[in-house]
């Protein structure tokens, strides 16, 4: 069984595209109608995504050390709820968040015309909801936060490929073999690939979340210029005749480009003065700070090792195919 | 293939014009639905990805066998 590593790889695929899409968002707060109350009566229409609001749903409004809690609330549907509140004329905060049952929407509200005491009320507790197996369902992503499991495997598929790559070009300038010249070569183009779809599924999800195709981030420029790079070394080695001073420089050429691989998209991005949209990357945090983020890693792991055993395997067909050309024109 | 690309480009190109005629197309079929279409957007693409290239794939496996 020398193919083992092949059906893992489309295993892994398989669970990781089926349990991406089937593993539902957790509930959250997504809507709250009006967003700037006023102090006297006020009625709250707050949208919930996933959620499961019932009867007995407790609303209330917060801030750092004061709660209001709702004076009749109307659960709508499961997704709805309608909430009366009194706000007291002596809140000496905003009221900014808005909790039903133990999902809370912070930075939903503003509250105008503060006074100087502190009014507060104790609310009943909720009871914590029990929630399956979910994803994190966070603001602006919703989701599409499950692109985590598509778009970012692309990225770490062509790493892996350009790795390949730069380890037989270290081989050559050892070897001086043109067997491995041709492997680094096929596992360029393999990893071009990866390249192109990670920035076409990554301009595609930008669009959604950040509401333009391209922006002007440090991450998305790295990686295309680190795509061109690639493509430089392919019109480098068409530009070079004799084979054996190709295969050597094109190697060196391969080096190079890993060593400014790496700083694009690894080094540059975070570095503390560029501000970066990526989770990860300059002052923003990545997915890590999710209390919910191992649920994502059980996942993103197998999806990231399923695209790379596909790639390789794309890689151990175009070298076989190439060798193949090059037995035929011999 | 030149056929296909020109067929292509025919079909973004009234695409482009659908979005600048409506506002709409793209709004609500990557923002509705708690964003899930973007998703089914990004699996398709990857899909058509791998797809092109198993065609171009199956060409050189063909130029090959002709060859040999």
């Amino acid at each position: 069984m020398r193919n083992w590593w092949k059906f893992l790889g489309i295993g892994l695929l398989l669970f990781a595209s089926v349990a991406g899409f089937w593993v539902p968002l957790a509930p959250a707060l997504v809507h709250v109608s009006p967003d700037r109350i006023a102090p006297g009566p006020v009625e709250l229409t707050i949208t919930g995504y996933n959620t499961r609001f019932g009867p007995g749903a407790l609303v209330s409004l917060k801030n750092a050390d004061q709660t209001i809690c709702a004076k009749s609330v109307v659960a709508r549907d499961a997704g709805h709820v309608t909430a009366r509140f009194e706000i007291p004329a002596g809140m000496k905060e905003n009221l900014t968040d808005v909790a039903v049952d133990d999902l809370i929407y912070t930075g939903a509200l503003f509250t105008e015309e503060l006074g100087s005491g502190i009014e507060s009320s104790i609310c009943p507790e909720p009871y914590p909801s029990p929630t399956g197996f979910t994803f994190p369902n966070r603001s602006i992503l919703y989701e599409s936060i499950r692109n985590l499991h598509f778009h970012v495997p692309m990225w770490f598929t062509m790493i892996a490929l350009m790795g390949i790559s730069v380890f037989q070009s270290i081989k050559v300038l050892g070897s001086n073999s043109l067997d491995q010249d041709l492997t680094a070569e096929m596992a360029v183009r393999i990893g071009l690939v990866f390249c192109v779809l990670g920035l076409v599924t990554g301009a595609l999800w930008a669009r959604a979340t950040w509401g333009a195709f391209w922006t002007n981030d440090v991450k998305l420029n790295g990686a295309a210029v680190t795509g061109l790079i690639y493509v430089a070394y392919l019109v480098l080695r068409g530009s070079v005749q004799d084979a054996h001073k190709r295969a050597r420089l094109s190697a060196i050429y391969n080096i190079f480009a890993f060593i400014l691989l790496v700083l694009f998209l690894f080094v540059v991005p975070r570095l503390n003065a560029i501000d970066s949209l990526h989770p990860g990357n300059g002052g923003n945090s990545g997915f890590n700070d999710l209390d919910l983020d191992s649920r994502l890693r059980m996942i993103f792991y197998p999806a990231v090792l399923g695209w790379i055993l596909l790639g390789c395997w794309m890689y151990d067909l175009r070298v076989r195919a190439a060798r193949l050309a090059n037995a035929l024109d011999r | 293939m030149r056929t296909f690309l020109s067929f292509l480009l025919l079909i973004l190109s009234f695409a482009a014009r659908a979005e600048s005629a409506a506002p709409s197309w793209l709004e609500s079929t990557l923002y509705g639905n708690g964003k899930i279409n973007v998703v089914v957007a990004v699996v398709a693409v990857i899909i058509l990805g791998i797809g092109i290239w198993l065609w171009r794939m199956d060409r050189r496996i063909s130029k090959l066998e002709r060859k040999s």
